[in-house]
């Protein structure tokens, strides 16, 4: 059965034919950069990096899976919250493989290696390796940037981190490119320490794209408050949400939660109201399937603030 | 500021700049340029050292090849025998210019140096097999694009 929110449907649906174009997209600039990779260190960081892209996609697309799956015996609240896991392990990951390359590329800079891009033969005509690097390159940022600019629009409609990043990253993926054409003609005027600078600046750009995701997967992972998309402040929507129920019901204490794409609201010391409110009046002109449960629980109810 | 003030760094007005700067720079250099100067050098100096791997069977189209970067360079080959690894030990630290022999794609030694395409009518080689190539100092792009454009 498919649990997923009518109004939203037709947008996951989209995003998924999205993420398997982008494997395929992405997967003809791996294979471009990786024919023609030679001795470059900025060109191996870039196509690592680019098949580190696909880590995002490949995440939307199994979580899409499990997503709309029923609640089991052994996991009764469902499976909205898969995304968040296999974000963290992506996030995990990103940022190994950053630190991993950052390594490799200084060290390439301290041993002052100078690296080889020799001439190659091309349908009888001899061209330097470093032009067919360049347009690799050039590949490299052509496809991810019209990717993510289709997709950006789609994670913010369904407020999907995964989505959001993938698209995020993409968009920023044409400083990879530019970084490594500037290492290959930097080789091109002989000057070898461009190409090693080039990888350090992509390992960096790696990094920090790890980093920042796993600050956004441990704020979900942790039940913290629901966040923008594109930042870690508490998202309006959320603040909005918080001071109609506050209005409603002063006398308890309002927390809200995130799991997955949805807001889960509590209200603490009130006894559960005869009458609720309509869900789209709850959430004034925001999309009302975002709260996906409110719960109340009376002042002589068990709990502990800190567990939730 | 106005439209004005940023129209320098317009991607239009950047790419165009950058492809006059580098094609200004294309018409006054050799390029690819070797980082550490090996074809500047030997026009220089007219000789180009070629370490002469002992045991290592001549081949016509080496000296060829030799013969025409030679005469392109205005240079003379001064050949200077020795053992593989001690040639190609000299060939990193850029005391020699180029070392001929019969060398593997396969060779422990490929990343050290780089070893050019083999030389002759053969383009079926294996990754294993032993075949007359050149091998250069890594890096010196431009001397390799030179050489090796002369063997094809």
């Amino acid at each position: 059965m498919n649990r997923l929110p009518a109004s939203i449907r037709e947008d996951f649906a989209r995003a998924r034919r999205l993420e398997w174009q982008t494997l395929f997209w992405m997967s003809t600039v791996v294979a471009a950069m990786f024919f023609t990779m030679g001795g470059s260190q900025a060109m191996r960081s870039a196509l690592i990096e680019d098949v580190l892209s696909l880590v995002p996609a490949v995440t939307f697309l199994i979580a899409a899976r499990f997503e709309p799956q029923d609640p089991t015996e052994k996991y009764p609240f469902g499976f909205v919250r898969v995304n968040s896991l296999a974000f963290l392990v992506a996030a995990v990951a990103l940022t190994a493989v950053g630190g991993f390359l950052m390594y490799e590329s200084a060290m390439t800079l301290i041993m002052a290696e100078h690296p080889t891009v020799a001439p190659v033969e091309v349908f009888g005509h001899t061209v330097w390796l470093g032009w067919l690097m360049i347009a690799a390159l050039g590949w490299s940022v052509v496809v991810p940037m019209w990717l993510g600019r289709i997709k950006l629009p789609v994670a913010e409609r369904l407020r999907d981190k995964v989505l959001h990043t993938d698209a995020l990253m993409q968009k920023a993926d044409w400083q990879t490119g530019l970084a490594g054409i500037v290492g290959i003609l930097g080789i091109y005027f002989g000057y070898w320490w461009a190409d090693s600078a080039a990888a350090l600046f992509i390992a960096f750009s790696i990094l920090r794209d790890g980093l920042s995701n796993m600050g956004i997967a441990a704020a979900e992972l942790l039940d913290g408050a629901p966040r923008e998309l594109d930042s870690s402040n508490i998202s309006a929507e959320a603040q909005r949400l918080q001071a109609r129920l506050e209005e409603l019901w002063p006398q308890g204490e309002v927390r809200l939660r995130e799991s997955g794409r949805y807001i889960v609201g509590t209200i603490e010391g009130v006894h559960p109201p005869a009458d609720l409110p309509k869900l789209d009046d709850l959430m004034g002109d925001d999309p009302a399937w975002r709260l996906a449960r409110l719960s109340f629980s009376p002042p002589e109810a068990l709990r502990r603030e800190d567990v939730g | 500021m106005g439209i004005k003030g940023n129209a320098f760094l317009r991607p239009a007005g950047t790419i165009a700049s950058a492809a006059i700067l580098i094609a200004a720079l294309a018409a006054c250099a050799e390029l690819p340029r070797d980082p550490d100067g090996t074809t500047e050098r030997v026009r220089r100096t007219h000789e180009i050292v070629l370490g002469d791997i002992a045991g290592a069977p001549r081949s016509p189209e080496a000296e060829r090849v030799l013969d025409r970067v030679a005469a392109r360079l205005g240079a003379r080959v001064t050949r200077t025998e020795g053992h593989g690894e001690e040639l190609l030990n000299r060939l990193e630290k850029g005391k020699v210019d180029l070392v001929y022999g019969h060398f593997a794609e396969a060779s422990p030694w490929a990343g050290k140096v780089h070893f050019g395409s083999p030389l002759g009518w053969r383009t079926d080689v294996g990754k294993e097999e032993h075949v007359p190539r050149f091998a250069f100092r890594n890096g010196e792009n431009g001397w390799i694009a030179l050489v090796e454009g002369e063997a094809r």
